[in-house]
């Protein structure tokens, strides 16, 4: 089954408050950001966690680049789906920070990263059934009412499911979506990273999510280990099975705001703008099916 | 459920290594963490693959260290492999920013190599020096409720929050930046004002025996200038006179020249510091 989307009537949380291909900052390049006249860059994506209680350079760098360009924040450590209330401190900084660049959402991931105090600073997969479903959706919920603004979760990689699943993949996220209200985070390389690891079809599984509820999609490149694991590494160019699951996506749920992804091995800013074009091209071609689709069904 | 299933993949992943043969340990720290049987068996059945997980987290962690105490790690060798595995073991992460980690690293740290004579003395102090270019650069500026317009002898001097007065047993601060070198610093006790400049450059006075005890007095203590002055002409037996009343007139004049102390700004012929008893020393982007 085929969800098509439904457009949003609000600017703040749709995804047409942002649009074309946006880029993840990262320090490697901050300064060469800052230096150039104008980036053919829709939109950075920034995590929060970076710049939260901090001074010195690179909050002020991020300001001026925000003065330039729409931000949108990912977070990396709210470990919602942990036993442990997320850390108080750590929400009132964040809300700090989200006040002051003011994205029109904020995500972070489906998945947990802390265990009691402790911080394992990676992102850890939640076993797949309703008790989790419950407990992540509950404070997605109040996540958009304490950061003002709508939230969004992103499906992360994993590369073994932790214990006995008791649902599908698909059916948690879509349980977690239906309960929460959130927004979906889609990212096309982790399917596809998934699907290689655990032997699912990436079109079947994308098909079967609320297209309609996603605000934003990454993309990133893989590493396959000589095991034949892919790992999620954001480390390599994207390879062209992904760009073409990208593309089919892009067809089906419309004008949706593309991010790269690239946080190891990070070339040159020059090399990560010729794959945004790259991008920019494959976005146009899928908008152009996406608008024949539409009116043929008109 | 998800309880104990945090709570396996916590010590999977920070405590100690388990082989993917020996079951038993594996049945052993299953039963440990309270895991269902159900899920128990999917996890031993899929173990060799779980260990990607302790792979990523230690990788992280470790990279985040290595990226805020390079030299140290790198003059450690060996070592730190020990004390890596040690302070994820003893004393976990529990931070959610990872610039936090490296205090928490050093407070581990720092007590183990002072009683290991293996460990050379001066590690400790590039320890702390490199550390401390992180927490200078980062340090949260806060908005000052009131600036003194013009110093006064009774009165606190106010800096900038982004300042740090360290003193180290060895001169740490001169060594190279490569991570290859192995070149030993001096022994040499020496103070330095280490401060973030308006340009967010993190930078560093070395300062002489007079300058660190007014400055000590100043910022540890938060004496009046005057108390400061005195205090410092005291400890280290100097008249009060003229000359040395000058110098710290020129060294707070500098000071706050460089941004480092809020208040009245310098006056003309007082801005050169070749007199005073401190020397500017190298600076280093934060």
């Amino acid at each position: 089954m085929t969800h098509e989307p439904q457009y949003e009537a609000t600017p703040r949380g749709s995804r047409q408050a942002l649009g074309g291909i946006g880029l993840g900052l990262r320090w490697d390049f901050l300064e060469e950001v800052l230096d150039a006249p104008h980036l053919d860059v829709a939109f950075f994506e920034v995590s929060p966690e970076n710049y939260l209680s901090r001074g010195g350079y690179y909050p002020a760098a991020l300001e001026q680049i925000a003065e330039r360009y729409p931000i949108v924040t990912h977070g990396l450590t709210l470990s919602i789906g942990a036993i442990a209330e997320p850390d108080p401190g750590y929400l009132s900084a964040l809300k700090q920070e989200l006040t002051r660049l003011d994205p029109p959402w904020h995500s972070d991931h489906l998945c947990f990263s802390t265990a009691g105090e402790r911080v394992l600073h990676e992102l850890l997969p939640l076993k797949f059934c309703e008790e989790n479903v419950r407990r992540v959706a509950e404070r997605a919920r109040r996540m958009e009412g304490l950061m003002e603004r709508p939230f969004a979760l992103e499906n992360i990689t994993y590369y073994v499911h932790p214990g006995e699943p008791e649902l599908s993949e698909l059916t948690f996220l879509n349980r977690v979506l239906e309960v929460s209200n959130a927004r979906l985070l889609l990212d096309v390389n982790n399917v596809f990273v998934n699907a290689q690891n655990h032997g699912f079809d990436p079109y079947a599984f994308i098909a079967g999510l609320p297209l309609e509820r996603v605000v934003e999609i990454h993309v990133a490149g893989h590493q396959r280990l000589e095991s034949g694991l892919l790992l999620d590494t954001h480390g390599e160019k994207i390879v062209d099975p992904v760009l073409d699951l990208l593309e089919w996506t892009l067809e089906r749920a419309g004008d949706v705001p593309v991010l790269l992804e690239r946080d190891n091995n990070v070339p040159d800013l020059a090399e990560l703008l010729s794959e945004l074009q790259v991008l920019a091209q494959l976005r146009a071609r899928a908008l152009a099916r996406h608008a024949e689709r539409h009116a043929k069904s008109a | 459920m998800q309880r104990a299933l945090e709570s396996a993949l916590a010590e999977l992943t920070l405590g100690p290594e388990i082989a993917p043969e020996d079951q038993n340990a594996i049945s052993a720290w299953l039963a440990r963490n309270e895991v269902t049987p159900d899920d128990a068996r999917a996890l031993q059945r899929d173990f060799s693959r779980l260990l990607v997980y302790r792979q990523l987290v230690r990788r992280n962690l470790r990279d985040a260290l290595e990226s805020t105490i390079p030299r140290c790690i790198a003059r450690l060798g060996a070592r730190f492999d020990t004390d890596f595995a040690d302070f994820l073991r003893v004393s976990p992460p529990v931070t959610r920013l990872l610039k936090d980690l490296t205090p928490r690293f050093l407070e581990f740290a720092l007590p183990r190599w002072a009683q290991d004579p293996n460990v050379p003395e001066y590690l400790a102090d590039l320890a702390q020096h490199e550390a401390l270019q992180i927490e200078v650069a980062t340090l949260l500026a806060r908005p000052k409720d009131h600036v003194p317009a013009e110093l006064s002898l009774d009165e606190c001097v106010e800096f900038i929050d982004a300042v740090r007065l360290v003193h180290y047993a060895w001169a740490v601060h001169r060594l190279p930046e490569d991570t290859a070198s192995r070149v030993l610093p001096e022994r040499q006790a020496m103070s330095l004002l280490v401060y973030r400049s308006p340009e967010h450059e993190v930078r560093y006075l070395e300062l002489g025996a007079f300058a660190a005890q007014v400055l000590s007095g100043l910022l540890d203590a938060r004496l009046t200038l005057g108390s400061a002055v005195t205090g410092a002409a005291h400890r280290l037996g100097l008249p009060l006179e003229a000359e040395l009343l000058s110098a710290t007139a020129r060294l707070l004049s500098d000071l706050a020249e460089r941004g480092a102390l809020l208040g009245k700004g310098p006056e003309s012929g007082q801005n050169n510091p070749k007199t005073s008893n401190y020397v500017p020393n190298a600076s280093k982007p934060a």
